[in-house]
């Protein structure tokens, strides 16, 4: 890793939302924070010219497995993935092994991160003990281990009436409410999308209906208690118009959308590629033109990869028994560039806030902008590099994506934490 | 212009060309008449060694490949998910792979996972004969089906042909859509609502949920077996709630041309959805379906196995 | 299209099959009765049989039987060449024991494809006799197999071979030399 202590980025366009700006200008770094470029005394000058210079993203959904599956993942190259990938900060799920249930499992992964991570971690913690949905967690003193939020990613809480306590006990504490929306009847033993290609190939379907229902639940309790739920992984044309309509109300409901949820459909699943297998699942055209035009008008305000590495010898059996989850961090900035802003659906501006002012307003954090006094995390993108995926490369220890093979345009050129680079490849 | 196979496996209808589908039919013809002279076996798979891997356990697809196989003069193993060393939880591929170490020249294979045949065959050298995956496909059978009738009705395109029953489950009905659809039939399904999706439409074929519907105009008409399991599933009532509205009687039988052939990939659940004179009587085709299965598996197999390895 | 050279013109491919239906005469006149079938190997022996069956029955007034036979199945080389042989049809109409036949086929090369057609043919009955007549006899033996009956005798150059053609499955007749490695335009 590049040690460069007083730098400027000279020439970039610098795009940063938060304060409205997007505009070429220098960005000077001293000591870790964002300052003057004027500043300085005898700087070093990285030339980032035709480069887009961001606040540093953050990913709000990465399974770093560890503890407990640290064949698929460690917390060590988990973020060397999202350092790669072009991001400052990750939101860490509980679902780990043990769960992230309690104080010493946060305090577990607060020391990994320090010793071995290579971008800023923030925990979140489970919403029940075990993730079993039947017991509150203990969240207050999750809270003070320094969770950021709470969720039973992988699982969602069936029991309304507990899912109630939890929203109004977070409330309390200021812990927003990540929701991985879905019906476990109505999932049965689904694996796909239910759906035209479902009944075309025989296979079991995992019907929209589901995420419908958990959702339009969690409008109800989020209207009730008056505290944030931020609906994960978007997936149906249906959702989006929940989220749409409460958002509308003032209800505080905030949504996040995949990159692989806007490029691709469930028609790939012909091919039965376990590297197309997730949850929820890939939908129709139809449906990922809706997610799309959600992240158009608004009504999505975050994208988040919900990273799930996953052993090759996990994944490399037959498509019912693999399990759900794609890895996602190295991939993100590329696919969205190409999805989003190249076909002209986002600004550049309105596609760095999906990753930068929306996260941080989902979880009350201060990050996700440039103004000077801020720490150094900074995001810079080559908006035109052409980018082939190929997984044997990734920093991340697992290789299951869908994307390996493919062409993208654009991808991260260097990620910068607390004024050290710790991703460089600029001018490569 | 001649078709030349060039498969390695033979997976899914739904790969297939309609001219690919038409060549392993003629073929068939001629191994139909290997079976029909006193000699029925023929050297053409001298020395290949063929594994009968029924992941999924069968008897009838089991014993009809094995014949076919046989009469190839093929060497044989059998293996089924308990003889195997999948009950020590060895993965599918490790199994597969250590099958293909031994030489194995084609796997039949049978599983209840739709799609493990593309799985295996995507990495393996062997070639793959899928005998059924799950609800996805049943390529074979499919296969005979469409021998039948051109057999007896001298073409498939421009026929009207009914499937009839659990379509949702079933991996023959969706082959058999495949294959007509590819050689130009006119399909409809029908079946109970919960059994029947109207999503097969967008694929060209009609859907209905009476019988009558089904029968009136059809050339011909195949009859899907219900499972038990589906009633306990909740898809319907009670199996005489099904063979009151969908099963073929003698009493709706009038709806049907004297001409149409009755057909049923088996075993047959008599008087429910087929009464036994009808599967008896001068329509069926039912028997002739099993002989035809036999050539289908023999050209299926020859076919297969001429292709070089990669 | 590979580089074709005609060798034969249709006059003289009649007059060589002619004299194939001559010697066949002549041999069954000699040994007791003209009591014999055609067998015709997929694909061009089967119109030289027919041919040789309207000239033997043109000339004796007996009309020999005559049956096709495809040899794919029991070829010795499936599955080590690119591509499979398209099975064609099979129809022995007749019973096939004791029976005296006479095998057709257009070129004799290798003689692979007879000993096929032998083990083909042994299936179906154990024939009297079985003798072989062909158009061309083009040497490069492999196998210990010889024509009893050849129209012609052609030896072509290295890396050639020898297509027999006929009006019935060809639109007309010829005898060539094909260059397979060779494509240029065709004659």
């Amino acid at each position: 890793m590049i040690e460069k202590n007083s730098y400027i980025l000279k020439g970039g366009r610098v795009v940063d939302p938060a304060r409205g700006i997007d505009t070429v200008m220098d960005i000077g770094v001293s000591n870790g924070r964002i300052v003057d470029p004027g500043k300085i005394k005898n700087p070093e000058v990285i030339k980032v010219k035709k480069l887009v210079v961001a606040p540093g993203f953050t990913d709000m959904h990465v399974h770093l497995r560890q503890p407990g599956n640290t064949t698929a993942e460690t917390i060590a190259t988990g973020t060397m993935a999202a350092a790669a990938g072009g991001f400052t900060g990750i939101v860490a799920m509980p679902n780990t092994s043990p769960p992230a249930d309690s104080a010493g499992t946060i305090e577990y992964i607060r020391r990994h991160t320090e010793l071995y991570g290579v971008v800023r971690v923030y925990p979140s913690g489970c919403m029940t003990k075990e993730l079993k949905g039947e017991e509150m967690a203990g969240i207050g003193g999750l809270k003070s281990a320094g969770v950021v939020a709470v969720s039973d990613d992988g699982k969602c809480i069936q029991n309304h009436e507990l899912m109630r306590h939890v929203v109004e006990y977070s409330k309390s504490f200021g812990l927003p409410i990540l929701d991985h929306c879905e019906d476990a009847f109505l999932k049965g033993e689904g694996v796909m999308h239910e759906g035209k290609w479902s009944t075309l190939l025989g296979m079991r379907g995992i019907s929209s209906a589901s995420e419908e229902l958990m959702i339009a639940r969690d409008i109800i309790l989020s209207r009730m208690i008056g505290w944030k739920i931020h609906i994960q992984h978007v997936s149906a044309g249906e959702s989006v118009e929940l989220i749409r309509n409460a958002r509308k109300r003032g209800i505080m409901i905030s949504a996040e959308a995949t990159p692989h949820h806007i490029s691709l459909t469930d028609d790939s699943i012909k091919k039965f590629d376990t590297n197309y297998k997730m949850n929820p699942p890939l939908r129709s055209e139809q449906d990922r033109l809706a997610v799309i035009e959600g992240l158009r008008d608004g009504t999505i305000t975050v994208i988040a990869t919900d990273h799930a590495p996953h052993t090759a010898t996990d994944k490399l059996v037959e498509f019912d028994y693999a399990p759900f989850g794609i890895v996602g961090l190295e991939t993100a900035i590329p696919v969205c560039l190409t999805e989003l802003y190249h076909e002209k659906i986002l600004s550049l501006s309105d596609f760095v806030s999906k990753f930068t002012v929306g996260p941080a307003e989902v979880l009350g954090m201060d990050f996700g902008t440039l103004a000077e006094g801020k720490p150094a995390d900074i995001t810079i993108i080559d908006t035109e590099k052409k980018f082939c995926v190929d997984a044997s490369k990734f920093r991340s220890k697992s290789r299951n994506t869908p994307f390996h093979g493919m062409e993208f345009r654009g991808k991260a050129a260097a990620t910068i934490v607390a004024g050290r680079f710790v991703f460089d490849e600029i001018g490569q | 212009m001649e078709v030349n196979w060039t498969r390695k496996d033979l997976l899914s209808l739904y790969d297939l060309t309609p001219e690919e589908i038409v060549l392993i039919l003629d073929t068939a013809e001629e191994f139909k008449k290997v079976s029909e002279r006193n000699l029925k076996k023929v050297p053409a798979l001298r020395g290949k060694t063929v594994v009968n891997f029924f992941v999924e356990p069968s008897t009838r697809t089991r014993v009809s490949f094995e014949l076919a196989e046989q009469r190839l003069s093929a060497d044989i193993i059998n293996m089924t998910a308990s003889s195997s060393s999948l009950q020590k939880g060895e993965t599918l591929l490790d199994t597969v792979r250590n099958i293909e170490a031994l030489q194995a020249d084609l796997i039949v294979m049978r599983h209840s996972c739709a799609g493990a045949q593309n799985f295996i065959a995507k990495n393996i050298s062997s070639g793959v004969i899928n005998a059924g995956d799950g609800a996805h496909g049943h390529p074979t059978q499919a296969l005979l089906d469409l021998f039948t009738i051109r057999q007896k009705k001298g073409r498939i395109a421009g026929l009207n042909v009914s499937i009839v029953g659990d379509i949702l489950h079933s991996r023959v009905a969706r082959s058999d859509i495949w294959g007509l659809i590819k050689l130009g039939a006119n399909v409809t399904l029908a079946g109970p609502s919960t059994l029947v999706p109207r999503d097969f439409e967008q694929i060209g074929v009609r859907v209905c949920h009476n019988l009558k519907d089904a029968m009136v105009g059809a050339d011909v008409i195949n009859l899907l077996r219900i499972q038990h399991e589906r009633q306990r599933a909740g898809f319907f009532p009670s199996t005489n709630e099904y063979a009151r509205f969908f099963g073929l009687n003698m009493e709706n039988a009038k709806y049907l041309n004297p001409d149409a052939l009755i057909m049923h990939p088996g075993p047959i659940n008599r008087d429910v959805e087929l009464d036994s004179a009808l599967a008896d009587g001068p329509q069926s085709v039912i028997l002739e379906q099993v002989t035809n299965g036999l050539a289908v598996r023999m050209a299926v197999l020859f076919l297969v196995a001429g292709c070089l390895k990669k | 299209m590979p580089a074709k050279r005609r060798l034969c013109n249709s006059r003289k491919m009649d007059e060589a099959i002619e004299g194939v239906a001559d010697a066949i005469i002549a041999e069954f006149s000699r040994k007791g009765g003209m009591d014999f079938a055609f067998i015709g190997i997929q694909q061009r022996g089967v119109p030289f049989a027919r041919r040789l069956i309207e000239k033997i029955t043109r000339k004796t007034g007996f009309k020999p039987e005559f049956a096709m036979l495809d040899t794919s199945m029991y070829r010795d080389d499936i599955g080590m060449r690119a591509t499979l042989p398209v099975i064609r049809e099979t129809d022995i109409p007749f019973d096939m024991n004791d029976q005296a036949v006479i095998l057709t086929d257009d070129v004799l090369s290798s003689g692979r494809t007879i000993r096929a057609a032998l083990d083909a043919i042994t299936c179906y009955g154990r024939p009297s006799l079985i003798r072989l007549a062909v158009v061309v006899d083009r040497g490069s033996r492999e196998f210990p197999i010889r024509a009893d009956y050849a129209g012609m005798n052609i030896i072509p150059e290295d890396g050639k071979k020898i297509l027999v053609e006929f009006k019935e499955t060809d639109g007309s007749d010829g005898i060539y030399e094909i260059d397979w490695s060779n494509p240029t335009k065709g004659e």
